[in-house]
């Protein structure tokens, strides 16, 4: 057995947990809908109703909705900078007849004077205009079954205690309660001291997905979380220019200032070897340690087209050597999609259920890919129900044995990489991906950091980093790393990966 | 407690996305987003809260959770020191009587504001002096029509893996209260047009596009932008450039002069200057995610940017230039600006908040109507608009002509800088080797790397007017929360000396 391979008895346990808190998460969900379900979840249920309503007997409508009432609060210099909320539900209809097909976003109010019916109504009228020139799509397959299921995450009060009152449960879809959940929160982070000041943001709130159809469907997915990102930045190096910063992070389902107080105070305890006189490295190969998240940056280059059926049958995707076994990765390196950790909805766009688990990279090789429903019938293959993105929400990379205690030891001399940052590919054929470390990036010397390194460009095949003679060894820990991202409204999903130790790395500028 | 003063940004925008993939034409995609941004200002505090619900109910209840935000604020805020109700009342002050009206009257075309004011810049680019004139666009038949005849061009060869014409057209009407008066009325809409190839040969892939993967060509107006854009036509032309680029070598590596083309001078501009001027990063606030800049308050006004050769604009009436207004989303009057004049720092991308904060710093910098956000759901930050590099005196051919030894590329495929602004890696769809004067051999994955606070030097040669394209994207990233906000950038062609170039991995 390789060194990471997956123990079952661990996956086993893991799945078993996983059932259990998604058990306590319809328990605590029906106890939520006995009372009063989230103003999100109530215009799902509308909307549901509406498209049942509103549909002709020749036509097939469904919606995919995205939701979130949120709270942002973003601070510079231990102050807040700009805070708000943002109350935003969209969804995309699509209107199906016979063959054709055309879909509308539209942004829904819960402005109790207008009905959900009158709502969608001109954005109907508007898709059946379309429709009228529009052609078959070849590759129309969405579900049409009645399916219902919801996934109601627990933590719904911010308070850090279980929901109370419908009063609490209903200030809080507004937001109100949010912002006074937040105070403490805010109070830890509003700090100003002469160690480095502190720049750091909050998301926060209810975020929703739903699917739902003419047909009866009704899947639902629902969490309420709080996730702060933040980091502490030493002053600017008045003769050399250089900056040094040291990150930090906490996220939960309640807020808890106590756990972010640790956090934060962790992180100026790593301040401190910052302000060592920072090691300059020449380019040329180094030797490096890539924490969890360095490795989830790295590894979420393969997201751009690495899985995709689409990308590979078009000739764009970075893994085609590794599909064509030309290239491999180290046996070490096993990759899958997971929804059992409950990070994101268990159910795709089309409205189709997503297979519990996808194993993508197995012992360094191409296990499977991502294959949507209108990718399998564009280019007749099987499909297994991914989203039209082709891309994993929920990522779990295998761990191997090494340890957190053991892991600068065995680094020995070279660089500590906690974060990269602006990746990219130089040569996506060659799965070449250039990016820059940023934050607290150490030179460790005989298994003790002794000084920040200034910024370096790394340019490099992920074949050879993470590859059989590269990938020295994972950690024996998986990290939790919720997806932060709020382009368009609070993501789904996230990563669990272990640290890596890797035998050479390119530094190029 | 304390007064309040409010204003109210209302936005409405609808999206069509015409696809035609491989052959076959997508299934009409459209958006209908529309929803207010209410912000409560108090003297030392500021709050938002973004709602779909404008009607009176859902408009009250908005203002009321901006204010507990503005309390906040002001408990714990960045602006004890700043007066915001003065700053508002300078803003106002920035407003043309029958502003609002005269947006109205501008839609669909650039700005007006500061038209013909005589900036002595942005020579060789047009500026509109009144409304635009803007073509209609045909019927949605006829465009996937045009899509689909490109798209069969662009499937010149069995070889030809993945081929793609789109075109998104996008209509924005925005409206900004202050205090339950209209100030502005502004209306827009977007065209982005695109086309991408990829062919595979022997294990080779490679891609054209028309513009960049992130919709390069993109700009306000009608029918006439589709015409400029080269989509039609352009088919044949890409699939030719492709098939090409599968049977060129690699892009050498090593230290060569570099010839840019304006479809990658946007990008460059784009990462290395116009984000590093941005005054929320250099104040700080984009430390945790976007990063910082390496230029810092007391450069303006005396630090050498880059060669003599450099002249940079902020320009928001370049005409059909993507990212043209007439006010900012704080309400600041905007107009065009001189940001680097012959290589020297002359003042940052500031809106008037962040040069406020820069004041209680110390620093007293000229800035530019930048406050900026991607929608109704988001609270405005410094962002670049329109910026642009602006043409100088050389001929394509004369730029071309003066390199013994170099490389000459199109069209961003990669980018990546670090946090601060300063080293850059960026790579092109199509190099093609300069050798004694004289475009050569086509070469495949070109590449280059280099420092912003010394390439912009080594800037020797800037091309004309007839080399400028006027571009941009619709998806520049910043922001916690994040926004994707449009940008334009015009520039020529431009010959860098001494660069350090590099091809595709063996």
């Amino acid at each position: 057995m390789s060194q990471s391979q997956p123990d079952p008895r661990l996956n086993e346990r893991r799945d078993a947990q996983a059932k259990a808190r998604a058990d306590d998460h319809v328990q605590a969900a029906s106890r939520e809908r006995a009372e009063v379900p989230s103003a999100l979840r109530r215009t799902f249920a509308d909307l549901g109703q509406a498209l049942q309503a509103s549909h002709r007997p020749d036509e097939f409508l469904c919606a995919w909705v995205q939701a979130e009432a949120s709270d942002y609060v973003r601070l510079n210099q231990g102050r807040l900078r700009q805070a708000g909320s943002v109350h935003r539900q969209q969804a995309t209809l699509r209107l199906i007849q016979g063959a054709r097909q055309s879909s509308l976003t539209i942004t829904l109010s819960d402005d109790p004077g207008r009905s959900m019916a009158e709502q969608i109504r001109p954005a109907l009228e508007s898709l059946r205009a379309v429709l009228i020139d529009s052609e078959d799509d070849p590759l129309l397959d969405v579900c049409r079954d009645a399916v219902v299921s919801e996934d109601v995450g627990p933590g719904l009060s911010s308070s850090g205690r279980a929901s109370g009152s419908v009063a609490a449960v209903l200030a809080q879809d507004a937001g109100v309660s949010a912002q006074v959940g937040l105070d403490p929160l805010i109070d830890v982070l509003s700090v100003r001291d002469a160690q480095g000041d502190l720049v750091a943001f909050i998301a926060a709130g209810r975020l929703g997905r739903g699917f739902c159809s003419s047909s009866g469907a009704s899947q639902w997915f629902e969490r309420h979380s709080i996730a702060v990102d933040g980091s502490i930045h030493l002053p600017v190096d008045p003769l050399t220019g250089d900056r040094r910063a040291v990150k930090f992070g906490w996220s939960g389902e309640t807020a808890d200032p106590d756990a972010l107080s640790e956090a934060v105070a962790r992180a100026r305890l790593e301040a401190g070897l910052l302000q060592r006189p920072a090691k300059r490295l020449s380019p040329g190969d180094y030797r490096v340690l890539l924490r969890p998240r360095a490795l989830a940056d790295l590894l979420g280059m393969l997201d751009w087209g690495g899985y995709s059926a689409r990308a590979h049958l078009s000739g764009q995707s970075p893994l085609a050597r590794l599909r064509a076994g030309q290239q491999t990765f180290s046996p070490l390196l096993h990759l899958a999609e997971d929804l059992s950790a409950g990070l994101a909805p268990a159910f795709q766009t089309d409205g189709y259920a997503r297979p519990p688990r996808t194993e993508l990279i197995r012992e360094g090789r191409f296990a499977d890919w991502m294959v949507s429903p209108a990718t399998a019938r564009e280019f007749g293959i099987a499909g297994n129900s991914a989203p039209p993105s082709e891309v994993p929400e929920s990522v779990v990379v295998g761990c191997g044995r090494l340890s957190d205690d053991d892991a600068l030891a065995r680094l020995g001399t070279g660089v500590l990489l906690s974060n990269l940052w602006y990746l990219n590919f130089s040569d996506r054929e060659a799965c070449r991906v250039t990016g820059m470390t940023r934050f607290a990036c150490l030179w460790v010397e005989h298994g003790e950091p002794v000084a920040p390194i200034e910024a370096m460009r790394f340019d490099d095949s992920l074949y050879r980093v993470l590859g059989e003679s590269g990938l020295e060894a994972l950690g024996d820990r998986a990290h939790r790393m919720p997806n932060l991202d709020t382009w368009e409204g609070r993501a789904t999903g996230g990563i669990l990966a272990p640290s890596a130790l890797v035998r050479a790395l390119r530094f190029a500028l | 407690m304390s007064s309040a003063r409010i204003t109210i940004r209302e936005v409405t925008e609808h999206q069509q996305r015409l696809v035609v993939r491989r052959g076959i034409a997508q299934p009409v995609e459209g958006t209908l987003d529309s929803g207010g941004m209410v912000t409560v200002w108090l003297r030392h505090g500021v709050g938002y809260c973004a709602t779909p619900r404008l009607d009176a109910t859902g408009l009250a209840e908005a203002t009321g959770r901006a204010r507990a935000w503005a309390e906040r604020s002001q408990a714990s805020g960045l602006f004890a020191d700043i007066d915001l109700h003065a700053l508002l009342d300078e803003l106002a002050g920035s407003h043309a009587p029958g502003d609002a009206g005269a947006r109205a009257a501008s839609a669909l075309g650039a700005g007006q504001a500061g038209a013909g004011r005589g900036l002595d810049s942005g020579r060789g680019l047009r500026h509109a002096g009144g409304p635009t004139v803007q073509s209609a666009l045909p019927p949605r038949a006829d465009l996937i029509g045009l899509l689909r005849v490109e798209s069969h061009a662009l499937k010149a060869h069995e070889d030809i893996a993945n081929w793609v014409a789109r075109l998104n057209i996008t209509q924005s009407t925005q409206r900004l209260w202050f205090d339950n008066q209209l100030v502005s009325e502004e209306q827009a809409q977007f065209v982005e047009p695109n086309l991408e190839v990829t062919a595979v040969r022997r294990g080779v892939a490679q891609t054209r596009t028309l513009g960049g993967q992130y919709n390069g060509f993109c700009q306000r107006g009608g029918f006439e932008v589709l015409q400029a854009s080269g989509l039609i036509g352009g088919g044949a032309r890409l699939a030719d450039e492709v098939l090409q680029l599968v049977e060129a070598p690699a892009c050498p590596d090593g230290v060569t002069d570099l010839l840019l083309a304006p479809d990658q001078m946007m990008l460059q501009i784009h990462e290395s200057i116009g984000h590093p001027l941005e005054l929320d990063r250099i104040l700080g606030d984009e430390r945790n995610f976007a990063g910082g800049s390496f230029v810092t308050p007391d450069l303006f006004g005396r630090y050498a940017y880059g060669s003599p050769l450099l002249n940079v604009s902020f320009d928001p009436t370049v005409e059909r230039e993507l990212a043209g207004y007439t006010m900012d989303d704080e309400g600041e009057r905007a107009h065009p600006v001189a940001l680097i004049r012959h290589g020297i720092l002359l003042r940052p991308l500031g809106s008037a908040l962040s040069r406020a904060r820069a004041r209680v710093q110390g620093y007293s910098l000229e800035g530019t109507a930048n406050a900026r956000s991607v929608g109704w759901h988001r609270a405005p930050i410094d962002r670049m608009a329109n910026l642009n590099l602006e043409p100088g005196e050389a001929s394509f051919d004369e730029l071309v002509a003066g390199i013994e030894r170099g490389v000459y590329m199109r069209t961003n495929a990669s980018w990546s800088i670090d946090d601060a602004r300063n080293k850059f890696q960026f790579g092109c769809e199509w190099g093609q080797l300069i050798e004694d004067g004289r475009l050569t051999q086509v070469v495949r994955n070109p590449g280059y790397r280099g420092v912003s606070a010394s390439f912009w030097r080594s800037l020797d040669g800037v091309g004309n007017a007839d080399t400028v394209q006027v571009l941009g994207t619709p998806f520049c990233g910043k922001g916690e929360p994040g926004q994707v906000i449009r940008v334009g950038h015009a520039s020529p062609a431009c010959r860098f000396r001494g660069i350090e170039v590099f091809g595709a991995s063996a």
